[in-house]
């Protein structure tokens, strides 16, 4: 008996399974079909100290405001300047002058139309009451020199201007006209972003919804950093604070939330085969750093800091810090970015030589003097890095005492010129700002992190804010590196990574410095 | 009875006086202010004097004590540094979250406890008195934010019963409420059901080995009576005592509680509070709260006299 078997049609559904799914592959995420309504939660630890976006620059708010308010300039993927709600800007050939030619029709929550009149006021609103107001300092004047148009007069030519411009930090975004009188915090939340302000119950969640008339800006084909097309497919988000890391955990678990802005890494490696759970890693999160109190014994002077830089061991540090997630970069930026200064100063990195540091150590006369670490529990990565610190500078015979307090005590205990010797810090936001947003912290007029301050060190941070482009520019901040390296002044331990963590039916969720939960839609 | 109310109530004054006026001097001693908050890392010490100066910190104690107190005899708490809302709203507004949860955990410790230590006394040296006495002495040796992430994990993850966190109003969902307040006040009451079971257990023996329990029992009064009325009416003086002492300490426990179970209450708003050094609200919110407590110890001394009817003719 002979069996006839008609191949035609299993091959037709073949090829057709074959060209969907061939397509599928090659189409980008974006073209994927997205799924319109829906509510999601997302998940922080703290409450956000404001949702006045220009007056704070904590993370928390952070997370929520970016979903809220726009600026005129933001950071693309790649950390360059790109418009968002200005069209573009005219820099005069002098410096002085800066011209914002405004997009159009873009809405504010409130139903009204963004004008000049709204962007001037909100950058008056800024001198005096933004977080970083003195990003404006080189600001003489605001005017409007159209409807939709603004126009900034310098005090003195500043090339990094824009670059400061469009930080995130305590970003200078664009609020009703009718705000700009308000103090700090009580502005009506209004803003331009693809979601709008619901309701805000401290230490429980904020809820944001759906802006329908949000403007979107085609001259993207998606998000682009703080900027780009900004889709808003859910109807509303809710932003829930739960301050206990487990309980953070457990509801990601039990589906009652669908993303945590970050998850402890051991709860990351228990859930990694969950097919319900997927992790999303944001590498470049944070510098680890060690910064030394330049101004009391022993630490003012330089060859002791030089023994503690080479006695260390960064990976040690860096994986019990981190709990893993860390990369060893001796750079003060991330590598492979613009101002990347390569291998300058390498070799004093991750060196772990207890001989040369106790031989520097005789070198510098130390007779075993107190040697107060300062770090705090509210950041745990501060605390796990100072006491790993203070394990290995015990071995090479430093008398290492630890004070470990609460963060706001640690914070007024550094800006004492005493009492201290090394003190450990994350530092978040300033790495990803770029050499001027991360170099301010250590030169004058700020007072430096390390309490004393080093003429050339100003004098380097001035050329960098003078360098009138980017490769006069980079060449500074090779300087910069150097110069880190010969006054030891602060340690950079590593890059610490910020482990996040979605429900598998969220898609198009892309790690960042703010949760954006536009361009985001839930499946099923 | 009313003489008796009005001089308990005026005795709370002083006592109050001193909660509030120890709270300032620690909160004095406490290094660090809200001003790193407010001001940013960032901050130059120009800055941050700045702000101390707007919000008055750079004032002498004596200064800021009198002024905070004087607000006081008028009712007001003063202004948040950061909820940008007085200290009365932000107090009020989450008193019924602390209230329902202490409130619902007081119930249950008391209710399975008494019961745990009247079952213990009735089978005295039986297999249920060894078992209610170890089920007590777990539940006290329990550690409540360990307790509370095992109830999330069992009942909210893996049996998917209940949730895992947050409030619900009661006036909002009714049900929702009941069900956000289970796994919370649960392991609130665990700790001191132990308490309040060893303490009945204890006070029951001693009653119930009295020459008028032996007379009832004789008379052929049903068991049930024999326990309830002449037992356990008679043992309840130092049970109240015991309620009343765990009301205040369950007040207190909430704060971890409403931390692992993400509820907005009064205790998570004083903890944020302290780590921020939000002072008005750390000072509001103590003198709110031992008020709450103060008024309690007021319903338990009460309450021995309706117990006890020697405390009526006394007072």
């Amino acid at each position: 008996m002979k069996m006839h078997i008609n191949l035609v049609p299993p091959l037709r559904v073949l090829g057709v399974v074959g060209i969907f799914a061939l397509a599928s592959a090659i189409l980008p995420a974006p073209l994927q079909a997205q799924v319109e309504g829906g509510e999601i939660v997302v998940v922080q630890g703290s409450n956000p100290p404001s949702l006045d976006a220009m007056s704070t620059s904590s993370q928390a708010s952070r997370n929520i405001n970016m979903n809220i308010y726009e600026t005129l300039y933001g950071f693309s993927e790649d950390v360059v300047p790109i418009p968002i709600l200005a069209e573009d800007v005219v820099i005069s050939d002098d410096g002085m002058t800066y011209v914002f030619p405004l997009r159009q029709g873009v809405m504010f929550h409130n139903g009204k139309e963004m004008t000049a009149r709204d962007v001037k006021a909100s950058l008056e609103r800024y001198r005096v009451v933004g977080a970083t107001g003195n990003l404006l300092t080189p600001v003489a004047d605001i005017e409007i020199t159209g409807d939709y148009e603004v126009t900034l007069h310098m005090v003195e030519p500043t090339p990094t201007f824009l670059e400061a411009f469009s930080s995130p930090r305590a970003p200078a975004v664009i609020i009703p006209e009718e705000d700009g009188g308000t103090a700090a915090g009580e502005n009506s939340f209004v803003g331009t972003g693809p979601y709008k302000f619901v309701e805000y119950i401290p230490d429980s969640h904020v809820t944001l919804e759906k802006f329908a008339d949000y403007s979107t800006d085609m001259r993207h084909d998606g998000p682009d950093g703080f900027g780009g097309k900004k889709t808003a497919f859910l109807d509303k988000v809710t932003f829930r604070i739960i301050p206990e890391p487990g309980a953070q955990v457990a509801a990601l678990e039990a589906g009652e939330v669908h993303i945590l802005e970050q998850i402890p890494m051991p709860a990351a490696r228990r859930l990694e085969s969950d097919p319900n759970i997927e992790l999303h890693e944001n590498l470049q999160w944070a510098f680890t750093t060690f910064i030394f109190n330049t101004n009391v014994p022993p630490t003012d002077n330089v060859k002791f800091r030089e023994a503690v830089q080479v006695a260390l061991n960064m990976e040690e540090i860096m994986a019990i810090s981190s709990e893993g997630l860390f990369s060893l970069n001796h750079r003060w930026q991330y590598p492979e970015t613009t101002y990347d200064p390569g291998d300058i100063g390498a070799e004093f990195y991750n060196q772990a030589d207890a001989d040369r540091a106790k031989a520097l150590l005789e070198e510098a006369g130390y007779n075993g003097e107190e040697f107060v670490i300062l770090t705090d529990s509210t950041i745990p990565q501060h605390g796990r890095a100072g006491v790993v610190i203070g394990e290995q500078l015990k071995a090479i015979g430093i008398n290492t005492v630890i004070n470990q307090v609460d963060w706001p005590t640690a914070l007024n205990l550094r800006m004492q010129d005493e009492g201290w010797n090394g003190w450990t810090l994350q530092m978040g936001i300033e790495p990803y700002l770029g050499p001027v947003g991360l170099i301010a912290t250590l030169a004058s007029p700020a007072r430096p992190h390390f309490v004393k301050p080093d003429p050339e060190l100003d004098a380097l941070y001035l050329e960098l804010t003078k360098g009138a482009t980017v490769e006069e520019r980079q060449e500074t901040f090779k300087k910069i590196q150097a110069h880190l390296y010969e006054m030891f002044a602060i340690v950079k331990v590593g890059d610490s990574g910020l482990m996040q963590a979605t429900r598998s039916n969220v898609e198009g969720f892309v790690p960042f410095r703010f949760p954006r939960v536009y361009d985001v839609w839930l499946e099923g | 009875m009313i003489r008796f109310l009005i001089y308990r109530l005026l005795s709370a004054i002083p006592v109050l006086f001193v909660v509030s006026l120890v709270t300032f001097l620690i909160m004095w001693l406490v290094p660090g202010d809200i001003t790193a908050e407010i001001g940013g890392i960032d901050a130059s010490a120009a800055d941050l004097q700045a702000i101390r100066e707007r919000l008055g910190l750079d004032r002498p104690l004596w200064e800021r004590a009198i002024n905070w107190y004087g607000d006081l005899l008028q009712g007001d708490l003063g202004y948040s540094y950061l909820l940008n809302r007085s200290v009365t709203d932000a107090v009020l507004e989450r008193l019924p979250v602390t209230l329902s949860l202490a409130g619902i955990s007081l119930l249950l410790a008391t209710v399975i406890g008494m019961l745990l230590g009247i079952l213990a006394s009735v089978r005295h040296n039986t297999w249920l008195d060894q078992s209610a006495m170890i089920t007590a002495l777990v539940g006290l040796s329990i550690p409540d934010f360990w307790f509370g992430i095992v109830m999330i994990i069992f009942f909210g993850v893996w049996l998917g019963w209940l949730p895992t966190g947050g409030f619900v109003p009661l006036s909002e969902d009714p049900v929702g409420w009941a069900r956000s307040m289970v796994l919370p006040a649960f392991t609130l009451a665990i700790t001191q059901m132990g308490v309040i079971a060893r303490m009945t257990r204890s006070s029951m023996l001693d009653v119930l080995s009295q020459d008028y329990i032996r007379t009832a029992r004789a008379k052929g009064m049903p068991a049930r009576t024999v326990i309830f009325r002449h037992g356990l009416r008679n043992a309840m003086i130092p049970i109240v005592t015991v309620v009343g002492v765990i009301s205040g300490v369950l007040l207190s426990g909430a704060v971890v509680i409403e931390t692992v179970f993400s509820l907005p209450g009064v205790g998570r708003l004083i903890i944020g509070a302290i780590q921020r050094r939000d002072f008005p609200i750390i000072q509001g919110g103590l003198l709110i709260t031992a008020c709450v407590f103060v008024f309690v110890n007021i319903l338990v001394d009460l309450a021995y006299a309706w117990f006890d009817p020697r405390g009526r003719d006394d007072g």
